[in-house]
């Protein structure tokens, strides 16, 4: 399979903090591709390069084999890659339609004038959340009465609504129950099955064993190993992790 | 119920109240009137809210509202043709906005502190180009007819009143480029992310405010016929007033265009009202400053996060 990303050597500092100390990945077409490590890895900070919030001080990206410098998240977007953020970055006063279709609101023509077309939204809105919690009906609900998950929730079809070819996820299922984790492995398998690649950030194992097409390992700012996820098991993948030892792979 | 409308209602029992216990408040004369104040300072204070509503205070709109009216009477009195002079004293205006917007967007200074500086500099330039003493004259009747006249029983300023409401309604719910001020305002980061340009967006929401004061302005020096250093000044407090007193109606806790206007009304109608019932002439400021802060204290506001983000 073709590369879709390919990040080169990428350094980023805030500050004295060496967030990222050289890192490379690349991720095949139409995968998912799992990114893992302990809490400060890196991880987040990987995707806010990959999403334009940050840029890198150095290091190459390739999207589509062509090199891109991303300096505003909208670079990102029309690049085909949408992110979902580890804090979401809702806006709680305002309505789930309102959320979702942040930055690409629908319109209408109305006596030759561009007017928001607040029907198509909220009925979109509505499709797309029925593919991750049935329970939330009104889109007119401000995201300020919304519990984490749904809030997530509203986050992730913020992400479907730009339709990407990318979509990234940063710890989607952290604030989720058992039954809105599954919709959203579900949700990961069908973006996959559209051809889409997807990336996935997580803490957990067994999510990521059970949709991951791969997984790379992060720790401290750097590559630590790269894995192919098919017979990979939950307790494999958390000593890999911990133990950051490329040689206890055969393991 | 209570919480969207419950200010509004209050605003109608003051009306009636005022109708009823206030002598001559019920004239024609005095209603049009009050009409025509609250007009002028709805405009002012619709710019106000367009910047509130990006999370941006501006304090410098009454003395740019001063500095473009004398820009306005100075062109007139120098025998220059008056739509030239509107136009400059709207274009001064959004151009002290933009400026604003750069102070805040570009040089990162809290917009509180930015537009505390252009306010002086404004008021400074006023004071300077008339020496003190305002420009007046007689002028031509077509400028004055902007504020003075009449198309049938209705003053043009009413007018002219509902054709910015309802443009600026329009523009701030029912279109992109109104949401993206919202979304702005509301959290920054989330709207970068979706791709706004939240920058571009602050220093709308502020030329906004800038072009309004321009605007008001032009009208005041028509209704006056005459120019004077601090003829915006005294707007500033109402103003904000208005804004503020508008955001515990309609959309609680939101700047908004409709709450501003019944503000604005509100705030007149106490003032003139005050005065009908012989009440001294330093009640009307101890009202607006309890109206400013109650306003405030009762709507978990926007204000409240743009002064935290200082
Ligand atoms: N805005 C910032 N300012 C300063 N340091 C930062 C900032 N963002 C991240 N860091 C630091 O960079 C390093 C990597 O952080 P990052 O958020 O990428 O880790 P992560 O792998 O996503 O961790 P987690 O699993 O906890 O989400 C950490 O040491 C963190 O403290
Ligand atoms: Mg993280």
């Amino acid at each position: 399979m073709s590369s879709k990303i390919v990040m080169k050597n990428i350094f980023k500092n805030y500050g004295a903090v060496q967030a990222l100390r050289g890192v490379s990945i690349d991720i095949k077409e139409g995968d998912v591709h799992a990114i893992c490590g302990d809490n400060g890895a890196g991880k987040s900070t990987l995707i806010k390069i990959l999403s334009g919030v940050e840029t890198p001080e150095s290091g190459e990206l390739w999207v589509s084999n062509s090199a891109r410098k991303f300096t505003s998240p909208t670079d990102a977007l029309t690049s085909g890659i949408a992110t979902i953020h580890q804090d979401l970055a809702v806006a709680p006063r305002m309505t789930i339609a309102q959320n979702i279709f942040m930055g690409a609101e629908l319109t209408k023509k109305v006596l030759g004038v561009t007017l928001l077309d607040k029907p198509a939204m909220r009925r979109d809105a509505l499709g797309y959340m029925s593919q991750l919690n049935k329970s939330i009906t009104d889109m007119d609900t401000k995201v300020e009465a919304l519990s984490g998950g749904q809030s997530q929730a509203v986050a992730i079809c913020r992400a479907l609504r730009w339709n990407a070819d990318i979509v990234i996820l940063d710890e989607p299922t952290a604030a989720l129950g058992v039954r809105e984790t599954e919709q959203v492995l579900e949700l990961i398998r069908a973006l996959k099955h559209a051809g889409k690649t997807v990336i996935l950030i997580s803490h957990a194992m067994k999510d990521v064993v059970a949709v991951a097409d791969r997984v790379s390992i992060l720790r401290r700012g750097e590559n630590q190993i790269d894995l192919d996820a098919a017979n990979l098991t939950a307790d494999a993948l958390s000593h890999y992790i911990l133990s950051g030892d490329r040689d206890s792979r055969a393991a | 119920m209570i919480e969207k409308y419950g200010t509004f209602f209050a605003g109608i029992a003051l009306f009636v109240f005022l109708l009823i216990f206030a002598d001559n408040f019920a004239s024609v004369a005095n209603l049009l009137n009050i009409l025509k104040q609250a007009s002028f300072l709805s405009i002012l204070a619709i710019g106000f809210t367009f910047a509130l509503i990006t999370s941006e205070l501006d304090l410098s709109f009454a003395n740019i509202c001063s500095l473009s009216g004398v820009i306005v009477g100075m062109m007139i009195f120098n025998g220059l043709p008056w739509p030239l002079a509107v136009v400059a004293g709207i274009g001064l205006g959004t151009l002290a906005g933009v400026l604003n917007g750069f102070l805040v967007t570009v040089l990162k200074v809290p917009s509180l502190i930015a537009t505390l500086g252009t306010s002086s500099v404004a008021n400074g330039l006023a004071f300077m180009l008339t020496g003190g003493v305002a420009f007046v004259g007689r002028w031509d009747p077509n400028f004055l007819f902007l504020a003075r006249g009449k198309l049938g029983p209705v003053p043009l300023i009413v007018i002219v009143l509902v054709v910015v409401v309802g443009i600026a309604l329009v523009f701030s719910t029912q279109t992109r480029a109104g949401v993206h001020l919202q979304a702005t305002g509301e959290n920054e980061e989330a709207a970068r992310r979706a791709g706004i340009n939240t920058r571009r967006n602050k220093v709308i929401g502020l030329a906004l405010s800038g072009a309004a004061a321009g605007f008001t302005a032009v009208l005041l020096v028509a209704n006056l016929s005459s120019a004077a250093p601090q003829m915006g000044g005294d707007f500033m407090l109402l103003g904000i007033a208005a804004t503020l007193l508008g955001m515990t109606m309609f959309t609680p806790a939101k700047p908004n265009i409709l709450g501003t206007v019944v503000g604005a009304l509100i705030i007149v109608m106490l003032g003139n009202g005050l005065i009908l019932l012989g009440a001294q002439y330093y009640v009307q400021d101890i009202m607006l400053g309890i109206i400013i802060i109650a306003s405030v204290a009762v709507s978990a506001s926007t204000l409240k996060q743009a002064a935290f983000s200082l």
